[in-house]
This record gives structure tokens, sequence and C-alpha cells, in this order.
């Protein structure tokens, strides 16, 4: 069955579950920020948390003074953690050393929305100045720097100095400069803000290719709305709280993913990608129950990838693939299941728990109307 | 071999950015970087001369901070140049005595001041092993004075001593040729440095004999020496002991008898300090005996803490001192302010503390060094213009030079260390 998804972005969806805590790139806890001493102290960052996995490209949003640009710094080092946990690359900056703090800003790569390059120095050697304090040895070094200008359209002013560099070609160079040493983190404030479209897009093609290749983390603070397809992960921020966290690229993935299935082409996009939020991910070994004939119903299951059994009785009744589903039928009536489900091949399952699943139903009376129409074909 | 062959051409590579510019332009290749990165001085902590580039970026700016330490080098030259030139002028005449012990009154703490010891203590010491000889030398500072035609009458030192026995480096030869001149009666030979008020005057051999009075009785001025003038001489005679006799009879009927001081010379044999030992113990209280050597330090010593002259230079040089922390600071301390957004970027980056002291102190030795340079030259040319007008003794020694160098170096350094505390608050949080 043709699932609307290569193989490539199969496993890319299905890799985005389950989240393994000690792997995160950057893991915001309960952290809580103030400005000011005494009476003057104001609370600009409140509560958050936030979950970024290597190799996750994260667009963060929000009005100025959201607290999006203090919760950066902080992730950056830049600033002290005052309340919560904070983890960067594995190390926690609560209460962190300078020592340690110098050690992991060699890990992370940092654009800022000024170029900040030396006037005295040439393009080559404002970048050389990140490659030589990690100790890149030159040959490699020198081959790396050329090559990312060459990709930035800059092969031919290499040595030249900023002040012959016009404000687009300086901001590469500060990308450049950012992203050279392939850092296990970027941290970038509008990185694309002085950039026309066709560099723009180069610059969050070189974040992608570091992205996948490296398993380098890209967190964005941009209003760029030429760049938000980027993003896996769109964060937005008001007063001082995260209030949207949206995996974008997961949900779009398995919203591709479902439109291809009979049943969910009847839903809007809208509808769709409002349950793809839902979704989580579950994993089965081969010869496992998913579901126990008899036993309480409590989630709709979608095949992403495997095969299964429906056993009843005992007996083997018929065999269902990648992009069916099963377990609805407990749920609509409100029934034991019926029936049981044995992995055949090791299966992932997108799986959607009761409520979410009768909203869903609710909300589309063509989805219910195709929802019968399934289960009496099957029957 | 292809080590040797290597560096050679990094050498030879012209040290001028632009042109390397254009060179790696034409040919893009990976080898040029290796070139290119080697412009401008080395540094273990990293390749890119930072500290040089930021200071010599801005050329104007250069020459307004080179300038500006030149200036603070050439203040503190110019004190310390007149400090060291009122001391030396002052023991120019010790300097100038071919002698290796100086026989003196104990109670003569200074060289001006007028007391003598009897002539037949120079016998015992003559007569002592090790001497070869002793001679006296006589002086006289307040009871000489020289007056010219239609002038007034003005003090100055006369020397005088046994023509036969000169006792004088000499070493612009005037006295040899023209010493048989001293013979005559009332002759003298007059220092070409002291001041042009007297009314004689040492252009060309020429002019001499010229006449004038030493206390009130006729001297024919022979010819010239060169000496030097102090605070307190304003010019020298050196005439024989005979004249000498004739011209001072105040003091006494015998007035060789007293001596001023005794000049002693060492057989070279001997160690000159046992001598000087011996001959100490000889001499008992009548007499003093000094090396050269100390009696010259124990002069300076003697105006520099017993007057006002060392306080005043000493603050003239720290003012200098001061001038320049202040004008380097502002050097750097702009630096700093005008790139403190790339400085915060690289402490983002990860470049510790460290980094920017060491970056600091680069950048202070550079100024140091491009701003002593001219000030010393400069300096030394103010020397010559200086010793030419006020005939003080100017002189830049190496020992001298090093100690301005080194004051130069510690003010470039106090004033990056202020600079830096700018740096440090640099802060990488205020860039997103």
């Amino acid at each position: 069955m043709n699932v609307g998804l290569n193989d490539q972005q199969l496993s890319e969806l299905l890799a985005t579950w389950p989240v393994d805590h000690a792997a995160l790139s950057v893991d915001v806890d309960h952290v809580n920020h103030h400005y000011g001493t005494g009476e003057m102290r104001k609370q600009v960052l409140f509560d958050n948390v936030l979950k970024i996995l290597p190799g996750e490209i994260v667009i963060m949003t929000g009005p100025s003074g959201s607290g999006k640009t203090t919760l950066l710094t902080l992730i950056g080092t830049l600033r002290s953690v005052q309340e919560g946990s904070l983890k960067v690359l594995g190390q926690e900056l609560l209460g962190i050393t300078p020592t340690s703090t110098t050690e992991l800003r060699k890990r992370i790569g940092f654009i800022f929305q000024a170029h900040n390059l030396f006037e005295s120095l040439t393009a080559f050697q404002n970048i050389r100045m990140a490659t030589e304090l990690l100790g890149i040895p030159d040959d490699q070094a020198n081959a790396r720097i050329e090559a990312t200008l060459r990709r930035l359209g800059l092969g031919a002013r290499i040595h030249y100095r900023p002040k012959a560099l016009s404000g687009g070609q300086k901001q590469r160079v500060a990308v450049a400069r950012g992203l050279i040493h392939e850092p296990g983190l970027i941290l970038a404030d509008e990185p694309t803000a002085a950039l026309d479209a066709e560099s723009g897009r180069e610059v969050v093609t070189i974040f992608q290719e570091l992205a996948r290749e490296k398993q380098c983390t890209i967190v964005i603070v941009t209003h760029d709305n030429r760049i938000l397809d980027v993003a896996d992960r769109i964060v937005s921020m008001v007063d001082g709280r995260i209030v949207t966290n949206v995996l974008v690229r997961r949900n779009a993935l398995l919203s591709q993913f479902l439109t291809q299935i009979e049943l969910f082409k009847v839903l809007s996009t809208t509808v769709l990608s409002k349950i793809a939020d839902r979704f989580d991910l579950r994993k089965f070994a081969v010869g496992s129950e998913i579901i126990q004939q008899g036993g309480v119903g409590r989630e709709f299951f979608v095949i992403g990838a495997g095969s299964v059994a429906i056993e009843i009785d005992g007996r083997q009744v018929n065999t269902l693939e990648q992009g069916s589903f099963f377990g609805e039928m407990a749920l609509i009536r409100d029934q034991p299941r019926n029936a049981t489900v044995r992995a055949l091949t090791p299966v992932s399952c997108f799986v959607l728990e009761k409520d979410d699943f009768q909203t869903v139903v609710q909300s589309s009376s063509s989805f219910e109307e195709e929802l019968r129409k399934a289960i009496f074909n099957r029957q | 071999m292809s080590e040797t062959v290597t560096s050679t051409s990094e050498w030879a590579i012209p040290v001028q950015p632009g042109l390397l510019l254009r060179l790696n332009l034409a040919t893009t290749t990976l080898t040029s970087y290796r070139t290119f990165s080697e412009i401008g001085p080395k540094f273990p902590m990293t390749q890119i001369p930072l500290a040089w580039k930021n200071l010599t970026y801005d050329p104007r700016r250069l020459v307004v901070a080179v300038s500006g330490i030149a200036f603070a080098v050439v203040l503190m030259f110019q004190q310390r140049g007149f400090q060291h030139a009122l001391f030396d002028s002052t023991v120019e005449i010790v300097r100038e005595l071919e002698c290796d012990l100086v026989l003196l009154r104990p109670t003569r703490f200074a060289l001006s001041v007028e007391t003598r010891f009897d002539r037949s203590l120079l016998d015992v010491a003559a007569s002592h092993r090790g001497v070869v000889s002793a001679v006296p030398l006589y002086v006289e500072n307040l009871g000489a004075r020289l007056r010219r035609e239609n002038q007034k009458a003005r003090p100055i030192r006369v020397l005088a001593f046994d023509l036969d026995r000169p006792m004088l480096r000499d070493r612009t030869r005037e006295f040899a040729s023209q010493r048989n001149l001293l013979d005559g009666p009332s002759t003298a030979l007059m220092d070409r440095l002291s001041r042009s008020d007297y009314g004689f005057e040492f252009g060309s051999q020429a002019l001499f004999p010229q006449t004038g009075e030493l206390n009130g009785r006729e001297l024919h001025v022979v010819g010239t020496f060169t000496s030097g003038r102090d605070f307190a001489h304003t010019g020298n005679l050196i005439m024989s002991q005979e004249n000498f006799a004739t011209y001072f009879t105040h003091r006494g009927l015998a007035p060789l008898q007293q001596v001023d001081l005794g000049l002693v010379k060492v057989d070279p044999q001997e160690d000159i300090s046992q001598v000087q030992q011996r001959l100490s113990e000889t001499m008992g209280n009548e007499v003093s005996v000094l090396t050269k050597q100390a009696l010259i330090e124990r002069e300076i010593a003697l105006w520099d803490r017993s007057t006002p002259i060392g306080v005043i230079f000493t603050v003239g040089t720290l003012m200098g001192f001061v001038v320049g922390v202040i004008i380097c600071y502002q050097v750097l301390a702009t630096a700093i302010a005008d790139h403190l957004g790339e400085f915060a970027t690289l402490k983002a980056m990860g470049y510790s503390n460290g980094y920017f002291v060491r970056l600091t102190i680069q950048q202070s030795v550079y100024l140091a060094a491009l701003g002593f340079l001219p000030g010393a030259v400069l300096s030394w040319v103010l020397f010559q213009f200086n010793a030419s007008f006020t005939a003080l003794p100017m002189s830049m020694t190496l020992e001298r030079v090093l100690v301005i160098l080194l004051a130069t170096l510690v003010m470039c350094i106090i004033s990056g260390m202020l600079a830096l505390r700018k740096l440090f608050a640099a802060d990488p949080a205020s860039l997103f």
C-alpha cells in the first residue's frame, strides 16, 4: 500500500519518537528568570520547559519582550541560570564554573543579528578566529573556510575586509564563522534578516545539512516566514511563557502519511494537523500482543510500519499492513476488545488516545460515516 | 631541506597586506593561505595577529597613538636628561682629571666648599708605596672675578696646577697644543663653554689673545679648552700655579702651600682600592682619600639629596609617565570600545579572559615599541640642541635609554591593564 511517504521520510518520522531524555541537546526544565533586584525585580521567564533533540531545527517566535532572547542567552551560557535546571549538550548550566562555561561555549555556534566582524581582519581571518580557538589543523580549517564561503557565494571575496563587503555578505561571513567548527548547537538570531531570498535559502540549507549529517541542533529566533519550512519544531513565546511548542516537521510527515489513508482523507487539513499533534508512537516486538481480546479499549492504532495478525478466540482471521488501522470499534461502542492483535514483524504504531479519537469523530460527520463504512466492510 | 625552502619563501613574501590580497585574489589556492597567515608578527597563542591588526588597521589613529606615546617618551627623556646633565655637569671637572685617587680635606663635603690641606701632606702621599705621583690642584671658586672692558666683573672658577704634570685628560688636545702659551705671566686658557656674558669670543684661535682683568689685574686669555658649566660655575680658567699664586694673594704669604685637591696616580701594578686603604690609614684625619669614581658618586648624591633638583626632575619624569599612561589608556580604551561587539562575540565563541589579557599586553608592548623609537630619536635631536644651547652635558647612555624604554613599557602595560576592565565588561548577552 502506498502511504505517501518514502522510506527515508518514514524513518525520519518514526525517529522523532520516543524522547530519550539522556540524549537531549537542550533540556530546559522549569526555568524561571528575573531581571533586576529588590523592588525592581521583574520576572521575565515563567516555568519554561523545552526539550530539544540532537539534529532538531527549532524556530522560536514571539513578540519582542516575550523572553525568547532571554531564553536563548540562557541556553547559550551568556547569562547565568537562576532557577530550574538547564542542560546544554549534557552540561548542567545551573551553577556552572567559568572554566566549564568557556569550554562549553566552544561547542556552541553563535550567529548574532549584528555581524560583529573585526574590520581589521579579512573574511577569512575572521573565521580563522573560530577555528584556531578550537585547534582545528590549518589545512583542514582553510579548506573548510574556503568551501563554506564559496557555498555562501563569497568565493571571490574570501580575502576581503568587511569594509569591502555588503551588509548581506558580512552577515554570511558571520554565519560561516558561527558554523565553521560544526558545533553541537547553533544559536542564531535572525540569521536571514539581512539576506536576499537566495542566500537566505542557502544558509538554511546549510543548517539542514548540519542538522541531518552532524546531528547539530539549531535554534533560530526569527520572524522570517520564508524559512519556517525548515523547522522541526516551532516554539512561540508570549510574556515569558512558552505558549506553543509544536513539532511541525513530525506533524507534517504524519499528516502526509494519514491523508493517504482512506479514512483520514475526509478530514480537513486543519483537523488533520491538529490530531497529528496528538499521536504517540509505540513500538512492538515480533509476537507481542498489541491489544487483547476482551480487554478495555483505550486507544486507536494506525500501523506505521510492519504487519499484524487479527485473532478472534485464538484463530487468525486477518492480517493488516502499514497504513491500516484498528482498535476503533471498542472506542465507538464502548465495548471490550473483540479481537487480539499480534505483531507479525517488528511493528511501529501511531496511537491516539480514546478522548482525542472521539473528538475527531465528533468534529466530522463524514469521518464518522467513513469509519462506519470501514467497519462494515471489515465485517 | 624542504622546511628551509618553505620558510625562505614565506619570508620572501613582501609584508604588504594589500599586495598579498591581490595575489590571493588572482590565485585562490590552498597553499596561498599558508603564506597569508604568516603576515605580521607571530604569536604562540593564535596565528591571526589580532593585536597587531587592530592596532595598525587605521593608520591615522595609529599615528595619533604613536605620537602621543612618543611625546611622553620625549618628556621623560628631557626630564631625566636635564637631571643627569645637571649632575654630570657638577662632576665634569672631576671626570676631566687624569688620576686614580683624590686627596681632600675631610670637611670638604662638596667640591665647592673651600677648605684646604697643607701641601706637605702630598709629599707624604707621594712617597707612599704604590703611589706613582701626588700633585696639587688649586681651585678658586669664590675669590676669582673676571672682567672684560665695558663688562661687569663676574665670578669664574680658576684651576691651576704644575704645567709639567697637568693630570688632565685633555681629550680635545687643546691643552697640549697651547701648553707653552701658559708659561708667560698673566696668561690663562678659558673654557670655550663659558657663558658669553664674560665678553670673550671663542670663535677661532685667531681671536686670541684677548685681554681682561682677573681680580683687578691684567689677564691675557691666550686660548681655549673645553670643559663645561654647571649650576654654580658659569665659566672656567686654567693657568699655571705660578700665575695662580700672583692672582690670589688672599690665600696667604705662600698661596701654593694650601692645596685644594691632591691628585694621586697609582702604580698600574697595584690594586687601587688597596692603595687607597693604606694611604687612608697613613693620612689619618688630616686628609680623606677617595677614588675618582667614589668622589663623583659622592658629589652627585650630595646634589641629589641635599637640593630639590632630584625631586623636581623626578616629579617631571613622573608627569611624563602619567601623561603617557593617560594617552596610552585613551588609545587602548577607544580601540576596545569601538570593537566591544566583536570582543563580546569572541567571548561567546569561548575565548577566555586570559586571551584578552595577552591581547592587551601585546598591544601595549607594540604601542610602547612604536612610540619609543620616534620618541628616542626626537629626544636625541633635542639633546644635541639642548647641549649646544645650555652647554650642559646632555648625554644619552645605553643605560639611560634602557631605563626610559622600561618606563615606556611599564607605562603602556599599566594603561593596558586599566583598559582591560572595559574589555572584561563586554557582555556577550547583550549581543542577542
